[in-house]
């Protein structure tokens, strides 16, 4: 067997194609799973009544189980649940009609909601118990010292962190493949069998990955060093 | 006017406060003196409920609150009327040192934008940090990053500012340049309730003197009825204790 160079190349102009999806699936899902990600971590830090057991049972599950689990469970779930209601309620819904990638997207926010509560919450707990008693004794409530003063310092100490699960879900949103999602690794895949061609396909692949890696820690690094500029020392 | 009437407060059972009664008129200066452990820290915080008292009655201003069942709403309001300057400083690390004083100024005053910077930089002047405006806290040194919290407390005009050990986590030579801005504001008449180790501190600048051990007031009177005339065999001992000249006296003598 030998390696076919210049194909690298040519599947390269082929998939990345479906890189779009791919940031897709890696962006949606991180950003609905930020809000669900500070609900869950204020619920779980305050211990609210009740909400507290689901939000505990929600992170335990989902960091519990593998995300192709999720995706599997929720596109081949989803649909007959929908169908249930459907037929009760005489909605008339067409669950064919639903993209794939909305299931997809659900499956992807629930775990990437799970990871972001757990980084949140190690945020909130880092910040030093003093910063809320200076904000209570010049007046202010516990909201708005979660607002002003303790979620600022917590999100940007957590920058790194939440590089790490970008990085990580960028990877992940491989596994849409499975259900015939049509992202880099399904575009890759479909070029290597088509041309039967499968080292020079994953090759050029691996090189996209790698490459908006590379490009998210550079952005990273720079608003890290941005926003944490406070706490550096130094006379500037 | 602050009031407190039997103000008690336990940890996990272990009684801190047993009952403490106290009335401070407008303008008083204030310092609670004690070994540690004596609960004094404890009762400055329950001012400001930053440690709910369990029991007993706290009133700053026009505001009364019964502790024991104390709404949100009330604890905020009673923190509203005074300010509190922290051992270690607690500036909000993320927010530049005139930020750090329009906080309070913006969120609980509902004060206009333009107003707190106004407000802030006046105030900052007088604490002697005009030129640190846009200075991070993490940028100051201790002395500096203290006289921007007492900035903090005294921009937002409180009945009463709450000052707990507020030299104690300083380098020795910067303790001078904190202790005479606590002193200015003292000569200004804003009432102050000050937690110190600092003997000198309390000898000048206090109308009046506590002295505290196992949770209640043991004795009060003027600096000079403390210090020089303590009708208590604890606050005595205390004082010579902490006090290094009558400590050293006896061997000095000695050696002589």
């Amino acid at each position: 067997m030998t390696i076919d160079i210049p194909f690298i190349w040519v599947a390269f102009k082929e998939i990345i194609k479906a890189l779009p999806i791919t940031l897709i699936l890696t962006i949606v899902p991180l950003l609905a799973g930020f809000l669900i990600g500070i609900v869950v971590a204020l619920v779980r830090i305050y211990k609210l009544k009740y909400l507290y057991r689901i939000a505990n049972g929600y992170v335990s599950f989902f960091r519990g189980t593998p995300i192709i689990m999720h995706i599997m469970v929720i596109y081949f779930g989803f649909p007959l649940l929908l169908d249930q209601i459907s037929l009760r309620f005489d909605l008339g819904l067409q669950t064919n009609n639903i993209p794939i990638i909305l299931f997809v997207l659900i499956a992807l926010t629930l775990a990437a909601g799970s990871y972001l509560s757990e980084i949140i919450r190690s945020g909130i707990i880092s910040v030093s118990n003093g910063q809320l008693e200076a904000a209570y004794s010049v007046g202010m409530t516990k909201f708005q010292a979660m607002i002003r003063i303790i979620l600022p310092q917590a999100l940007a100490q957590s920058i790194p962190n939440f590089t790490n699960i970008f990085v990580g879900f960028l990877h992940t949103s491989s596994i849409a493949f499975l259900v015939s999602q049509k992202e880099v690794t399904g575009a890759a895949n479909i070029v290597a069998s088509v041309n039967l061609k499968f080292l020079e396909a994953f090759i050029a692949a691996g090189i996209i990955y790698w490459g908006i890696t590379i490009l998210v820690e550079g952005i990273s690094f720079l608003l890290e060093k941005k926003v944490t500029a406070y706490n550096r020392g130094g006379v500037s | 006017m602050i009031y407190l009437k039997g103000i008690k407060k336990s940890f996990n059972q272990l009684p801190v406060l047993k009952g403490i009664n106290l009335k401070i008129e407008k303008g008083e200066v204030v310092t609670i003196l004690g070994p540690s452990g004596s609960g004094k820290t404890t009762l400055l915080r329950c001012l400001n409920f930053l440690e709910k008292p369990n029991a007993g009655l706290v009133q700053i201003g026009n505001i009364i609150v019964d502790a024991e069942k104390a709404t949100k709403k009330e604890m905020l309001a009673i923190r509203k009327q005074s300010a509190m300057v922290f051992q270690h400083y607690n500036l909000f690390a993320h927010k530049t040192v005139v930020e750090n004083v329009m906080e309070g100024l913006i969120v609980a005053k509902k004060v206009k934008k333009k107003d707190a910077r106004q407000q802030s930089e006046r105030v900052l002047d007088k604490v002697g940090l005009s030129d640190k405006l846009d200075h991070y806290p993490s940028q100051l040194s201790g002395g500096q990053q203290q006289r921007v919290g007492i900035a903090r407390a005294l921009a937002l005009n409180p009945e009463v500012i709450l000052f707990d050990e507020p030299t104690s986590a300083l380098d020795p030579e910067l303790v001078g340049d904190v202790l005479s801005v606590i002193k200015s504001i003292a000569q200004e008449g804003i009432t102050m309730v000050v937690v110190t180790h600092e003997m000198s501190f309390a000898r000048e600048v206090s109308n009046r003197v506590l002295f505290m051990d196992e949770g209640v007031i043991v004795e009060e009177g003027t600096p000079l009825e403390i210090f020089h005339a303590a009708k208590e065999e604890r606050t005595r001992r205390f004082l010579q204790r902490i006090s290094g000249e009558t400590y050293f006296l006896p061997l000095k003598e000695q050696v002589n």
